[in-house]
């Protein structure tokens, strides 16, 4: 009996919480396994990179992420490195991420990827409210396990809702989700892609970015489709593998942002 | 009871004015890459946007409006939930069209929607079970997309209606599922998602979506 796998019995908890006021820190609250680290940055513009230390998630974690960016200022908050959504027997992993923003700000929202192993059960929210007219950029990228190390998944269970309010008004709302059924390498679902961009702005004026992105998205080796309306503009993109993915969504994000990526994405 | 079916069974049928024609939700774009191209490819992505895309979603907005969800929300969700221009296009479009032909028919007055909030708000008055009401609209969803599929490939007409009747077992298990009252929201459709947002470069087009 003592040869049986480990099994992690305690839960990991964490909980950050950046505010901003006037494109200045005004409070940074963390417990638990979450971090929020402010990198000295060179151009004005604040950068927050939230960290896991648990090393993953499964069964019964609790994660949350929340960040205030106050009004009429530019943040950009990024992860430190890929999360991770291990094997899960008893339960989901639940992921909260909160984020504000006033009037007249702006946020970057570029988290790194998400890998999902075999057996994963990820339950994650990602809520964003904006003020008037404050405008966001946002980066979702999920990675079905490792292709170059031979893996591959039979069974998943993700939900990871994507949410965006304007002054309390729905404005984009993705509940993607995953399961079992819809990893069959069908062309409606995944056509046996194994990772998955999302990328959106919102805010006045986005549908301008439809055509450089098309641009952009031409000259990438990976399939993608870019939509504008609304005050929004979307793009999606299914690929083989992680890797081609995240040199798209760099270029992507940077002709969406019109920054360079944070520091933590390079390399 | 079968009065009010009568009247549902009208609003949902492909010769009501709403130029439900004119859309093919994406599947176009499929079809012009080759992606679907026979009878079997037909049902398997109209079978896949019921059961994990929009269909399943918009039997969700449409329950959630027939039991008395504040129409105004639900209309900004599925706003917010459209996954490309012209997806938002194709859902208020039809949407107009319905709530003014019903509108005229009903004397009701029923301002512009989404489509299946324009659905909820006309059909609050009738006596039928959601997941009949669920049903009808599922159908009459899916027989848009298998319609268009018989305007553009190979596909007889006799073997369109053979596809859409293998997918009412599939209609009546998502009408099921919408029905309960935590149904919630699922996109896994990603492909036809990607897919209504190809359909707006496509260099020739016989669909609006």
């Amino acid at each position: 009996m003592f040869d049986a796998a480990p099994i992690r019995m305690e839960r990991s908890r964490g909980r950050a919480f950046v505010g901003f006021a006037g494109g200045r820190l005004a409070d940074l609250r963390q417990e638990g396994s979450a971090k929020a680290m402010l990198p000295r940055v060179f151009d004005g513009v604040p950068e927050v990179v939230f960290l896991n230390t648990s090393g993953g998630l499964t069964s019964g974690d609790r994660l949350e992420l929340a960040l205030d960016a106050g009004a009429g200022a530019r943040i950009v908050a990024t992860t430190q490195t890929a999360e991770r959504a291990y094997a899960a027997v008893s339960g989901s992993a639940e992921v909260s991420v909160r984020l504000q923003v006033g009037a007249g700000g702006h946020l970057d929202w570029l988290p790194q990827e998400t890998i999902l192993f075999d057996r994963a059960d990820l339950a994650r929210r990602t809520r964003v409210g904006l003020v008037g007219d404050a405008s966001l950029v946002m980066a979702e990228t999920l990675v079905l396990g490792r292709a170059a190390m031979g893996e591959s998944l039979a069974r998943l269970a993700l939900s990871d809702r994507r949410e965006v309010y304007r002054d309390g008004r729905a404005v984009l709302v993705e509940p993607f989700a995953l399961s079992d059924a819809v990893l069959a390498p069908r062309d409606a679902l995944l056509g046996g892609a194994r990772a998955l961009g999302f990328l959106a702005k919102v805010g006045a004026g986005a549908e301008a970015l439809v055509e450089p992105l098309r641009r952009v998205l031409a000259e990438c080796d990976v399939p993608g489709a870019v939509s504008g309306w609304d005050g929004k503009c979307v793009v999606r993109l299914l690929a083989a593998d992680g890797w081609p993915l995240r040199r798209a969504m760099g270029r992507l994000i940077g002709m969406m942002t019109g920054r360079p990526l944070p520091r933590v994405w390079q390399g | 009871m079968t009065a009010e079916l009568l009247r549902l069974i009208q609003w949902l049928s492909p010769a009501f004015p709403v130029g439900g024609f004119a859309y093919s939700h994406g599947l176009e774009s499929a079809m012009v890459s080759g992606a679907v191209r026979d009878g079997a490819g037909v049902r398997e992505w109209v079978g896949d946007v019921l059961a994990y895309g929009s269909g399943r979603n918009d039997a969700i907005l449409l329950a959630r409006g027939l039991a008395g969800g504040d129409l105004e929300d639900l209309s900004d969700l599925a706003r917010a939930m459209a996954a490309s221009s012209e997806r938002l296009r194709e859902m208020m479009d039809q949407g107009a069209a319905f709530a003014m032909a019903t509108s005229a028919l009903t004397g009701m007055d029923l301002p512009a929607r989404p489509l299946p909030l324009a659905v909820a708000q006309a059909a609050r008055g009738l006596d039928l079970p959601l997941e009949t009401v669920l049903s009808v609209y599922l159908q009459s969803f899916a027989g848009a997309l298998v319609m268009a599929a018989v305007k553009f490939l190979p596909l007889g007409q006799t073997e369109g209606q053979g596809i859409l009747q293998a997918l009412q077992p599939l209609v009546l298990e998502i009408a099921k599922d919408a029905a309960r009252p935590d149904a919630d929201f699922a996109s896994s459709a990603f492909g036809a998602d990607m897919a209504a947002m190809e359909h707006e470069i496509l260099e020739v087009r016989i669909f609006r979506t």
